[in-house]
């Protein structure tokens, strides 16, 4: 049984980030890293690789050259290879461009189980796993607080509105897992020596046998305008008043705003 | 390609759920401006029986994907068959389900997608949205590129369209189209298991009163659950809170919980960590209840209490208790 984890490198999560003149992500000088959530689905996939479910771990990233930096980081927590697709056509992906890429690319790798992250920590639209299924025709598994692989099937343990569910399908799935899965581990001093031998590949769109025709120009959207949000009035403060007074003060609060 | 504009209406025992009354006002208003109808693609338990009334929050036309209780994803087919070339944009709901059905039409059909939004509307014939992202440092404007197929697929977040009321136009009702074999609809139901307690919808909830780490432990939620009571609101929590298991994982507020836009939001003991902001900044009104008076939250609060929670919380249960007259 083969995994593929999908991972993307994005600005570290406290960085000042902005758009540059073009309205694209601004990368320069912005420390980097693995999407945090997509962490989650690195500990997945390397704790069905410790059952001895899982044969390989590959790691799969498109983005610009620095991101093996990311699938480096990735090795040195576990698994096996990875994959960087990387091509001067792919800047400003959308996420309808970024899942032909990876669908493409997961063609190719042939995994049992395509593994990714809930959601990115910079965009946050969740929708390139359900797409790469679409577009793979495979069975999409998401929103897993667990994922268990078992002969020939795949489930997961995803919530529901009263509850939860095990929601499972035949392999091979796509399935995504959220921050229940358990803490993702610490690379090992001895882990990043050994990433640093672990194979990696370069590949570009022609290599996955697409054209920048393909993708439209990578992406089928377009960004208008980038702008900082609305200033939002001072914060008020209520400090130092016994509770009685305070609970006044926040009534009379909400009282002028018709909240109660 | 008509000027239609879709939307996904979950339904559950015959009853629709808060987004997809949401979402047929904001399709009515989006089609108002396209000149075209809105149009609810229902799906879930009872969905045949109910998809008529959703003409009475603005849909004109109800297409049944299909009223069986089984994952939303399984219904992909049938929405690509429903959807394909039908319309200007078709809205989704920000949930795991909304967005998983909403990326399998991207997947399938190579639609343009946007989102979560916080307000779209119709510009010079096309759909135009509005969404903060980078953890909300940067609000964009997006639009379909030149010769982008239609329908443009647009997430949209809880409490972005306000639902429309006091209608009683019943919405024409039809089944699917014919649907392709998809491997999407391979996925199965293979256990189910009902919490203990009874669990609200959090994104249904106009206000919400949230703890934290602060409130300390299960029992501390006590004074939260009577400070929401008395105003008519839903416990929430942050995740620190639902790891410790005080609440269950579907009442977490957060990037990895449910995204709320509340009119109030309440939270008392949270710090105010990024992965929670991310769940809760579009709320209107946030108050902030906490000892720390340097605390993250108290930056992004409208109004920023120092002090006890458990002592504030039941005073001010108390205060809300006597003015309303309870």
């Amino acid at each position: 049984m083969k995994i593929v984890v999908c991972i993307k490198q994005v600005p570290a999560t406290g960085a000042d980030k902005r758009y540059t003149d073009d309205l694209r992500l601004d990368r320069n000088g912005v420390e980097a890293i693995i999407n945090p959530l997509d962490e989650y689905a690195i500990e997945q996939a390397l704790r069905l690789a410790d059952d001895g479910r899982a044969d390989g771990v590959t790691y799969l990233s498109m983005g610009p050259e620095q991101a093996s930096e990311a699938l480096r980081r990735a090795l040195a927590m576990g698994g096996d290879d990875a994959v960087l697709i990387t091509d001067a056509a792919l800047a400003g992906a959308d996420e309808w461009a970024t899942a032909r890429v990876l669908a493409a690319a997961l063609d190719k790798l042939a995994p049992d189980v395509a593994l990714m992250g809930m959601a990115s920590d910079d965009a946050r639209g969740s929708l390139v796993p359900g797409a790469v299924a679409a577009m793979r025709d495979v069975p999409l598994l998401s929103y897993g607080a667990e994922l268990a692989v078992t002969d020939g099937s795949a489930r997961v343990r995803r919530l529901s509105a009263t509850g939860f569910d095990w929601i499972s399908a035949p392999l091979p799935v796509v399935a995504t897992v959220t921050d229940q899965v358990g803490e993702p581990r610490y690379a090992s001093l001895k882990g990043i020596m050994a990433a640093k031998r672990k194979p990696m590949e370069t590949w570009s769109l022609a290599d996955l046998g697409l054209a920048a025709d393909d993708l439209r120009g990578a992406a089928l959207t377009t960004v208008t305008d980038a702008r900082p949000p609305e200033e939002k009035p001072p914060t008020e403060r209520i400090e130092n008043l016994p509770a009685a007074e305070a609970a006044a003060k926040i009534a009379d609060w909400l009282a002028q705003r018709k909240l109660i | 390609m008509s000027n239609d504009i879709l939307f996904f209406a979950e339904f559950s025992g015959g009853t629709p759920a808060r987004s997809a009354i949401e979402l047929a006002s904001g399709a009515a208003e989006l089609a108002s401006q396209s000149g075209g109808a809105a149009v609810a693609l229902c799906y879930g338990s009872g969905a045949a029986a109910g998809a008529a009334a959703l003409g009475a929050h603005g849909a004109t036309r109800s297409i049944v994907l299909g009223d069986e209780d089984r994952p939303a994803i399984t219904y992909a087919s049938a929405a690509v068959a429903a959807s394909r070339d039908a319309g200007l944009a078709l809205l989704a709901p920000a949930t795991p389900n909304g967005r998983d059905l909403a990326a399998a039409l991207v997947g399938t059909l190579d639609l343009p997608a946007f989102g979560p939004v916080r307000a779209a509307r119709v510009v010079d014939g096309t759909v135009e949205t509005e969404q903060a992202t980078l953890q909300g440092r940067v609000i964009t404007t997006a639009r379909p590129a030149d010769g982008a197929p239609s329908p443009s697929v647009v997430l949209v977040l809880a409490n972005t369209f306000t639902p429309a009321e006091g209608g009683s136009g019943s919405a024409e009702v039809s089944e699917a189209p014919a649907a392709a074999e998809s491997a999407l609809a391979r996925a199965t139901v293979a256990e189910s298991h009902e919490a203990d307690a009874k669990v609200v919808n959090l994104e249904e909830a106009s206000i919400i009163v949230a703890g934290g780490r602060g409130v300390g432990g299960e029992e501390g939620f006590g004074p939260l659950r009577d400070l929401a009571a008395a105003l008519g609101g839903a416990v929430g929590a942050s995740r620190a809170a639902a790891d410790a298991g005080w609440i269950p994982y579907q009442l977490q507020i957060g990037q990895t919980g449910k995204v709320v836009k509340p009119a109030l939001y309440i939270g008392a003991g949270i710090s105010g960590a990024i992965q929670h902001r991310v769940g809760m900044q579009t709320a209107e009104h946030v108050i902030a209840i906490n000892k720390d008076p340097d605390a993250p939250i108290g930056e992004f609060a409208d109004l920023f209490v120092v002090g006890d929670l458990f002592q504030i919380i039941p005073a001010l249960t108390d205060e809300i208790r006597r003015r309303k007259g309870s």
